[in-house]
């Protein structure tokens, strides 16, 4: 096989033989990259939520103590690895497990938890100022209406909050998708890896990795356009539809009428 | 004689070295509408947050038919019996209406979705804002907001209303639709305790008056005893400034 000369028949010719193998990375990286989210969503949420129940005089001693070394151990958590690079957390949880405690971690388990453990530690402080943005008359409504610290926070803040750092979680995803890429460190094989083979190969750099910035930018931008739709689904209808005044009516139908536009 | 549903004795509260409210002593007995009123910064609010325990006193007692329940763990299922109407409305921004007024009753008082929906509807209806029902709060105006926040508090049948100046927030046109709500109410006979601007407003509906000063009940009475005929000078001047009354 012999390499064009010209710039685009080199790009051709790298995605005619190495197409394959860029999209597997490519792939791998979003895997990673969704996988990696998600479950550092729902590690944020719990650390949030944790780190804002109020902790009360009234409340019995067990309980106050249990709180606090939850939440002290949970700052040192969230301090450590939001305060390391992820590609030094790779190295040190990869090889340092296999040294310290003799543990062979599978690259792959390492890959997904890395990468979740580090998203947890954002969006924990994440989800934090999300709830703290949430007024404080949303609260106490709840409780007047005798919601516990439970129900008021799934039903009431959770929901609000939600909304309110959905921007975020996008900015966390797109972070994601780009970083995976220090997993090359411990040989996971994602897009940036890939293509690392490929310009080595035949020395096109260059052409190479044009490829790949442009697939990088089609993830990026696919997705936090997606989200986007996503958070104007979550936003709700402009509109609201007037129910007629006639009691026995309901379940034959609303009549639609136009939002109220500047009445607040 | 009617029954005393509220007692408040020696109630203090202080935030920090402020002293907001300083040996509070009154009581509500079933049926009454008492309203509360006196200058900002007097400690009416605070009083009525710490009915609702949404303030912790710092000393004193609060009974609610008999009990005290400040050293009650069950404020939840206190604050079912209290309802409470606040300034700023707030309504549940994530819900629309109907939702505002149900979730309460499905969530707490464990009541059907359909029975939750039937009474809120109910309610809705009575001030005026039954076709709503679909609407987020940021899509109504001030006075539709509150009276949606006054069913959200009556559809957990509690036994007394509170409102923390429930027209304060609003323009003059609005005020009066949330008044003629909350006048409806009082001629249903709901035990009510107000905290208002509105002195004409508290004079017509309430059968007991107490004006604060500073943190203290200076003068309490029948709605002619304090607004005919107050004793203290700090209520007639306070009432001076209301020359409509």
């Amino acid at each position: 096989m012999s390499l064009p000369q010209d710039f685009f028949g080199r790009i051709i010719f790298i995605i005619q033989n190495y197409g394959e193998s860029l999209l597997k990375g490519a792939g791998t990286t979003l895997l990673i990259a969704l996988v990696g989210t998600i479950i550092g969503c729902l590690i944020g949420f719990v650390v949030g939520i944790i780190q804002t129940i109020p902790v009360r005089k009234k409340d019995n001693l067990a309980k106050r103590i249990i709180l606090k070394v939850l939440k002290l151990i949970m700052n040192i958590y969230v301090e450590v690895f939001r305060g390391t690079p992820m590609m030094v957390q790779a190295m040190f949880i990869y090889y340092g497990s296999a040294v310290l405690f003799e543990i062979n971690m599978d690259m792959w388990f390492a890959a997904y938890f890395i990468v979740s453990i580090n998203t947890g530690a954002y969006m924990a402080e994440t989800v934090r100022g999300g709830i703290l943005s949430v007024s404080d008359g949303q609260t106490e409504g709840a409780k007047a209406i005798g919601m516990n610290h439970f129900q008021t926070m799934l039903y009431v803040i959770l929901p609000q909050a939600i909304r309110n750092i959905m921007p975020q979680i996008g900015n966390n995803l797109i972070i994601n998708i780009k970083d995976t890429c220090v997993l090359s460190v411990i040989g996971t094989v994602e897009l940036f890896f890939a293509t690392k083979s490929v310009a080595g190969t035949y020395y096109t750099f260059f052409e190479a990795y044009t490829i790949t910035m442009v697939m990088y930018l089609c993830m990026t931008v696919f997705f936090s356009k997606l989200l986007r739709v996503f958070e104007s689904k979550l936003n709700g209808p402009e509109d609201y539809s007037l129910a007629t005044t006639d009691t026995l009516a309901y379940t034959s139908g609303l009549l639609k009428y136009p939002s109220k536009k500047g009445v607040d | 004689m009617k029954e005393n549903i509220i007692t408040i004795n020696h109630l203090m509260k202080k935030f920090g070295d402020n002293e907001v409210l300083k040996d509070i002593n009154f009581s509500v007995r079933k049926g009454d509408i008492t309203s509360i009123i006196g200058a900002s910064g007097s400690g009416k609010s605070t009083l009525l947050r710490c009915v609702n325990l949404l303030e912790n006193p710092t000393g004193g007692e609060i009974f609610y038919k008999g009990e005290n329940i400040l050293s009650k763990k069950d404020e939840s299922g206190y604050r079912t019996k209290v309802g409470m109407v606040f300034q700023n409305f707030n309504l549940f921004e994530n819900m629309n209406v109907l939702k505002n007024c149900t979730i309460g009753q499905e969530k707490v008082l464990k009541v059907s979705k359909e029975e939750a929906e039937n009474k809120a509807k109910f309610y809705l209806e009575k001030v005026g804002m039954l076709p709503y029902i679909n609407a987020k709060p940021k899509q109504l105006s001030g006075g539709q907001k509150q009276r949606v926040a006054i069913v959200r508090a009556l559809a957990m049948e509690p036994e007394v209303l509170l409102f923390d100046e429930p027209t304060s927030a609003l323009d003059p046109q609005m005020v009066g639709e949330v008044l003629s709500v909350i006048k409806a109410l009082a001629e249903e006979g709901f035990t009510m305790i107000i905290v208002t601007h509105e002195m004409q407003f508290a004079k017509d509906i309430s059968n007991h008056v107490v004006f604060m000063h500073k943190g203290i009940i200076l003068e309490e009475g029948t709605s002619d005893e304090i607004f005919v005929s107050p004793k203290c000078n700090e209520t007639k001047e306070f009432l001076s400034r209301f020359i409509s009354c």
